[in-house]
């Protein structure tokens, strides 16, 4: 799971004849400690007129109300930018996107390593005028290129502000906050939609899950046990299911996060109900629910046979259905209740070899999408984390060219890690992120696959 | 107690290795050859002194006899009994016996002592003796009778320790010690009807089968062992080379070694709550115990305990394989 | 079957002691997949997936008690050993405890006293036990001679001990499972006890099979899924045969009473090998369960150690459960009629049967067992329902917690599904002649659900 390529691009000696090769040279990626501040440096908010009122006022109140270091000009230029924050929802044709397009590209060569571009827009509909629409779906085209254009470890991503969601609702600063973090590593040229107003602050937003029970299926080792581990940090507790085969890890695991193992085959018709008596026997409740438990089975489909399309649906796609089911008809499960499921990549852009996991993982896209309004109406949501090249076991027994490929081929240069999954899963499981419902976000350094 | 006969007083008890030298002093290749074995694979010398057999009219005495406590120690050890001051019957039998066996090798003893084969062994326990106590020895031969295969012959070994306050004696322990001397004297028309060897004694078998009640897996070394702790350093019990040249394919057990654990394992032969601890303990032998080798043994009360809680017992010893009989035996509380 | 007068006992305890939950690790063969695990490796991991399973992690237990059978001169305080290892609090008590094959039975009951007296609120017990990582010991004449070398104090006096050695004595003692009073291993006794009873090699048979076959459905349907975690690759018993005919069986050789002048009917495969494994039970007060959302399966009601006069062949040496259910069933005022579920250790298929027929035998439930006849039948359908030790193997002192947690779980389940009170009884043969049983009651649905 060790990158070496990064460590030696970036070590002293070996760093510099890289840099002279013209070498690739991923940064090592800025990651949350508990206390660590929120950005490594000042805040620019760009867009709009200073002053007036308008959405980037706004949001620069609130990043004021942060206790960051908050700028609406450049003209200071020695500072090197934690953050780089255009707000864009007010442009109304594409002209509108010269000075702060401009201003930031100013801006650029004077970032922080680490450091966060997040633009703030609203969707592109069939309703809006061609000009609106024109302007909207720019800021896509904008935010995409310039996370390209991003080295040191920088990321740049969107909040998009869907129907009457204002800069100013929870799942805004939610999605703002995260993007902003060392949490979203690894999240890289993504737009986060939020749709509703729904959701609420932490108290604590070092521990935005205390009080809550989880429950994180494959949660033995790899993501999955990231998972576990990251939500029990913010506050949560843990349930940690996984096959029985696996318990020897899964205890483990349980030790590790202070709750409880719980052996379990997830296809087994009342895992849901299992899942919830155990949630509720021991725990008192049940609130989040992480479908990460997953098989791959790689076949070409000309050569592959039913029992092994079969399997993969099973463990990935149809187990998440029946359980979720049970989980909806439970009255154990209606506050604020979350569910984060894990998609990949393979699903958004397909993959040789995984007609089968790509069905499933796709299919968790469209059935978390599905999902998600069934569960608004107790604050809930459902949401699907789709990972890229994640550093795992699995991934370790990949051969070395080609996993260096598959490492090298997004804008940071390297394989996420775990820990990166997790906490986007964790955010999508947060309270302030109960406006952003039945979407699909990418932990992916923004891949070029699928892209 | 047949001790009419003049008594001979030795000073001390004698060695049993200078006595089976003594046994055949004049040929040195015969020393060996000339020492009493337990079981039927050697043959005696064939010669025929059938008629005439005149025992020595002799008791042999040693009048101070103490055990030692580490000798009596490493015997306890050895044989399983606790490690108390009470001397074990089987212990004062090695201690006594070689005053007894000063008697055979005796000149004007009758029989050659060479090749005798240790037929039976009955030992009458008045009361338990002390590791302390200062005991008499008396030793001499009796009732030589004939035998289907020759002439048999008791030692007889009496020891006595004293009673009371002043210096009156009791015997308090008596062992008969049965041999045969092969071919002595025989005469196939007196003999009884031939019995198989492995019928000797009484059979264990409370049903239809035989179960043992136990294992006793010895070691090649349990010759040298009890040889140690009992001074009887008899070459057929000491190394398979010493017993291939009297015949033997192994070393064998010591008999009285195997009558001894036997009586230990009974538990009977212990004082009971009442304090009394008279028995009989008698042992007939078969087929020797090759060693190594396992013997499937059955050890079995044959009583209900009595007041003081002691049983009477009855054992055997065979060949787990073959069944052939090794011994069979008794402990019976008075 | 006429019944002896309940003798209860007269004070009531304070409060009750239930069974929580159980764990252990799949029991590997000898020389298996544990050959590299000693007694501490496998007992640690079998209470962390006891903690793991019931979020104990920090939790100061009120004791925990457990034993091995083999065990190395240097796992003096092995128990204690395992806690610290764990992660259970490091300030949880232990202790070691050993009677052989029934330590880990012998354990519940001795915490669940405990618990009943409000002396401990909470405790753990267990057993774990190896053959692969089995102590070699030096022979006697070495230990003799290094002792004595110890005491010495000059060197001619040390050189003096050690010339006492003998060519044999260098070599190590290797441990024996024979009994050491009658040097017959617990085979060769049960051989002589089948032969006496007359079991038959066709029966002994269809009780290896029944395990095998039980043992593996309750795998299948997921029974051991909160009752075993994996442990070094291995998820399910080693010796499990799921697959195991009454032909194959029929043609093992036999191996145990070979020397005896019955037909000899004992084979590897109606008796049970040695094996390697660990198990852990948790048990506390109704009170401790609730205020730690903890489930409450089954009552330990009470229980009953006996042991038999095996050395000079009047009983058998496993006989001692046969003795000591009677006495049980009869303090509680219960017949073999009231049992839903019996758990008879399989130490060996005849075990189970010598046991079963002398509790159908008149004569010898009088004159042995001071009843006023037969103790009666036990339904067969209700025996080791899930197998038992000839398919999941038996390391010595982890068997009774895998007993006893398996049966907690099948009361409680069958008091679920019934909606009355489920009763077990537990029995355990131990070597030494001696034998544990225990009964076990479902807990009231009370406090076992939300």
């Amino acid at each position: 799971m060790t990158d070496t390529y990064t460590s030696l691009v970036n070590g002293g000696l070996t760093g510099s004849l890289a840099k002279k090769l013209g070498l690739p040279r991923p940064s090592v990626l800025r990651r949350h400690t508990p206390g660590a501040p929120l950005v490594t440096g000042p805040v620019l908010v760009l867009g709009g007129a200073v002053g007036t009122g308008d959405d980037a006022d706004a949001v620069a109140r609130t990043l004021l109300g942060w206790d960051l270091d908050v700028r609406r000009t450049a003209a200071d230029d020695t500072a090197r930018w934690g953050a780089v924050v255009v707000v864009l929802t007010e442009a109304t044709h594409p002209d509108d996107l010269s000075d702060p397009v401009r201003e930031l590209g100013s801006v650029l060569r004077s970032l922080a390593p680490g450091a966060r571009v997040v633009t703030v827009s609203r969707p592109a509909l069939a309703t809006d005028a061609p000009a609106l629409a024109a302007v909207r779906q720019g800021v896509d085209g904008i935010l995409r290129s310039v996370a390209k254009e991003l080295r040191g470890g920088a990321t740049g991503n969107g909040v998009v502000l869907a129907g009457d969601v204002t800069v100013d609702a929870t799942s805004v600063h939610g999605a703002l906050r995260f993007l902003l973090s060392a949490r979203s590593a690894f999240v890289d040229g993504q737009l986060l939609t939020v749709s509703s107003d729904a959701g609420s602050a932490p108290a604590d937003w070092e521990r935005p899950l205390a009080g809550r029970v989880a429950v994180v299926t494959g949660a033995a080792r790899g993501i999955g046990a990231a998972i576990a581990t990251t939500l029990a940090r913010d506050g949560a507790r843990v349930v940690v299911v996984d096959v029985p085969a696996a318990g020897e890890q899964l205890a483990k695991v349980a030790n590790a996060v202070k709750s409880t193992a719980l052996q379990l085959d997830i296809t087994t018709p009342d895992a849901g109900t299992r899942i919830i008596d155990h949630a509720v026997r021991r725990h008192g409740g049940l609130d989040i629910v992480v479908h990460n438990a997953g098989i791959t089975r790689d076949k070409l489909l000309a050569n592959m046979k039913p029992e092994v399309w079969d399997s993969v649906i099973a463990v990935n796609i149809a187990s998440q259905l029946r359980i979720n089911e049970q989980l909806l008809a439970s009255d154990a499960f209606r506050d604020a209740p979350r569910i984060v499921s894990l998609a990949s990549t393979s699903g958004i852009a397909g993959n040789r070899g995984q007609s089968n996991y790509a069905a499933s993982k796709a299919g968790v896209v469209g059935m978390v999408r599905a999902t998600g309004p069934l569960l608004a109406e107790v604050g809930g949501t459902a949401n699907a984390v789709a990972p890229g090249f994640i550093e795992t076991d699995m991934t370790s027994r990949i051969p070395f060219a080609t996993r260096e490929v598959a490492r090298r081929l997004n804008s940071l240069q390297q394989g996420g890690q775990p820990v990166d999954v997790a906490e986007t899963v964790a955010f999508f499981a947060s309270p302030a992120a109960g406006g952003i419902n039945g979407t699909t976000l990418r932990v992916c350094g923004q891949n070029l696959v699928g892209a | 107690m047949g001790d009419e006969r003049p008594t001979t007083t030795l000073p001390a008890v004698p060695g049993l290795g200078g006595l089976y030298a003594r046994a055949v002093a004049p040929d040195p290749a015969a020393l060996l050859a000339r020492v009493p074995v337990l079981g039927g694979l050697v043959g005696g010398r064939d010669e025929d002194r059938a008629s005439g057999i005149v025992l020595p009219d002799v008791t042999y005495r040693v009048a101070d006899v103490v055990a030692d406590p580490a000798r009596l120690l490493a015997y306890q050890r050895l044989l399983g009994e606790p490690a108390d001051d009470l001397l074990p019957a089987g212990f004062v039998h090695v201690l006594a016996f070689p005053v007894a066996m000063a008697v055979m090798v005796r000149p004007d003893f009758p029989l050659p002592v060479a090749g005798m084969v240790h037929l039976a062994n009955a030992v009458r326990v008045e009361r338990p003796v002390h590791v302390d106590e200062h005991l008499e020895v008396r030793a001499w031969a009796e009732d030589a009778l004939p035998h289907r295969k020759g002439t048999q012959v008791d030692l007889v070994t009496e020891v006595s320790a004293r009673t009371g306050a002043g210096d009156e004696r009791e015997v308090v322990w008596r062992g008969v010690s049965t041999y045969l001397a092969k071919g002595v004297g025989a005469a196939p028309s007196a003999v009884a009807p031939e019995v198989s060897d492995d019928a000797a004694g009484t059979s264990v078998r409370s049903s239809a089968e035989r179960f043992p009640t136990g294992r006793w897996t010895l070691d090649a070394g349990i010759g040298r062992r009890y040889a140690a702790v009992s001074g009887d350093r008899n070459p057929i019990h000491l190394s398979g080379l010493t017993a291939k040249a009297f015949g033997f394919p192994r070393a064998i057990a010591h008999g009285m070694y195997t009558a001894a654990r036997a009586l230990a394992e009974s538990d009977a032969g212990r004082p009971g709550a009442d304090g009394r601890g008279a028995y009989d303990w008698t042992v007939e032998f078969a087929k020797p115990v090759l060693l190594p080798g396992r013997v499937a043994v059955a050890i079995e009360p044959t009583t209900s305990p009595d007041a003081g809680g002691r049983r009477a017992f009855r054992y055997a010893g065979w060949d787990a394989k073959s069944g052939k009989e090794h011994f069979t035996g008794g402990v019976t509380p008075r | 079957m006429p019944q002896t007068a309940p003798a209860h006992p007269t004070t009531p305890l304070p409060q009750d002691a239930y069974i929580l939950g159980g764990n252990r690790i799949p029991f590997a063969r000898a020389g298996g997949k544990y050959a590299s695990a000693s007694n501490q490796d496998m007992l640690t991991a079998a209470l962390d997936g006891l903690v793991a399973r019931f979020g104990l992690q920090g939790e100061r237990i009120g004791e925990v008690v457990a034993g091995s059978v083999l065990k190395h001169s240097r796992d003096f305080n092995l128990v204690r050993e395992c806690v610290l290892g764990s992660a259970l609090s490091p300030q949880t008590p232990a202790y070691d405890l050993q009677q052989a094959c029934a330590t880990g039975l012998e354990a519940v009951i001795g915490v669940s006293n405990k618990i009943r007296l409000g002396q401990i609120e909470s405790a753990i017990a267990g057993g774990t036990d190896t053959i692969s990582d089995a102590p070699i010991a030096v022979s006697e004449g070495l230990r003799h001679a290094l002792l004595n070398a110890s005491r010495a104090k000059t060197v001619g006096a040390r050189l003096k001990a050690f010339a006492a050695l003998r060519p044999a004595d260098v070599a190590p003692a290797t441990p024996s499972t024979d009994e050491p009073r009658t040097g017959l291993s617990m085979g060769e006794h049960q051989a002589i006890t089948t032969a006496r009873w007359r079991i038959t090699r066709e029966a002994q048979d269809q009780v290896a099979y029944d395990s095998h076959h039980n043992l593996a459905a309750a795998y299948e349907a997921g029974f051991f899924d909160d009752l075993v975690t994996p442990f070094k690759g291995l998820t399910r018993d080693q010796n499990l045969r799921a697959d195991t005919s009454l032909e194959r069986l029929g043609t093992l050789k036999p191996v145990f009473g070979k020397s005896l002048e019955t037909p000899a009917t004992m084979t590897a495969g109606n008796s049970t090998p040695l094996t390697d494994g660990a198990s852990a039970v948790l048990l506390g007060s109704r009170e401790w369960a609730q205020a730690h959302d903890l489930p409450v399966l089954a009552r330990v009601v009470d229980g009953e150690t006996a042991a038999v006069d095996y050395v000079h062949g009047h009983e058998g040496l496993l006989m001692a459960p046969v003795h000591a259910v009677p006495r049980l069933l009869g303090r509680n005022g219960l017949t073999l009629d009231d049992i839903d579920f019996f758990e008879i250790h399989e130490a060996f298929a005849s075990t189970v049967l010598t046991t079963l027929a002398a509790w159908e035998d008149d004569d010898y439930c009088r004159t042995e067992l001071g009843l006023d006849g037969a103790l009666g039948s036990v339904d067969r359908a209700r025996l080791n329902v899930h197998g038992s030790s000839l398919a999941a193997g038996h390391p010595f002192a982890a068997t009774g917690g895998r007993i006893v947690a398996t049966t907690a779980k099948l009361v409680a389940a069958k008091a679920a599904e019934t909606g009355r009170t489920a009763r077990a009884l537990v029995s355990v043969c131990a070597a030494g002649g001696l034998g544990v049983a225990a009964i076990i009651e479902s807990a009231d649905t009370e406090g076992s659900t939300k």
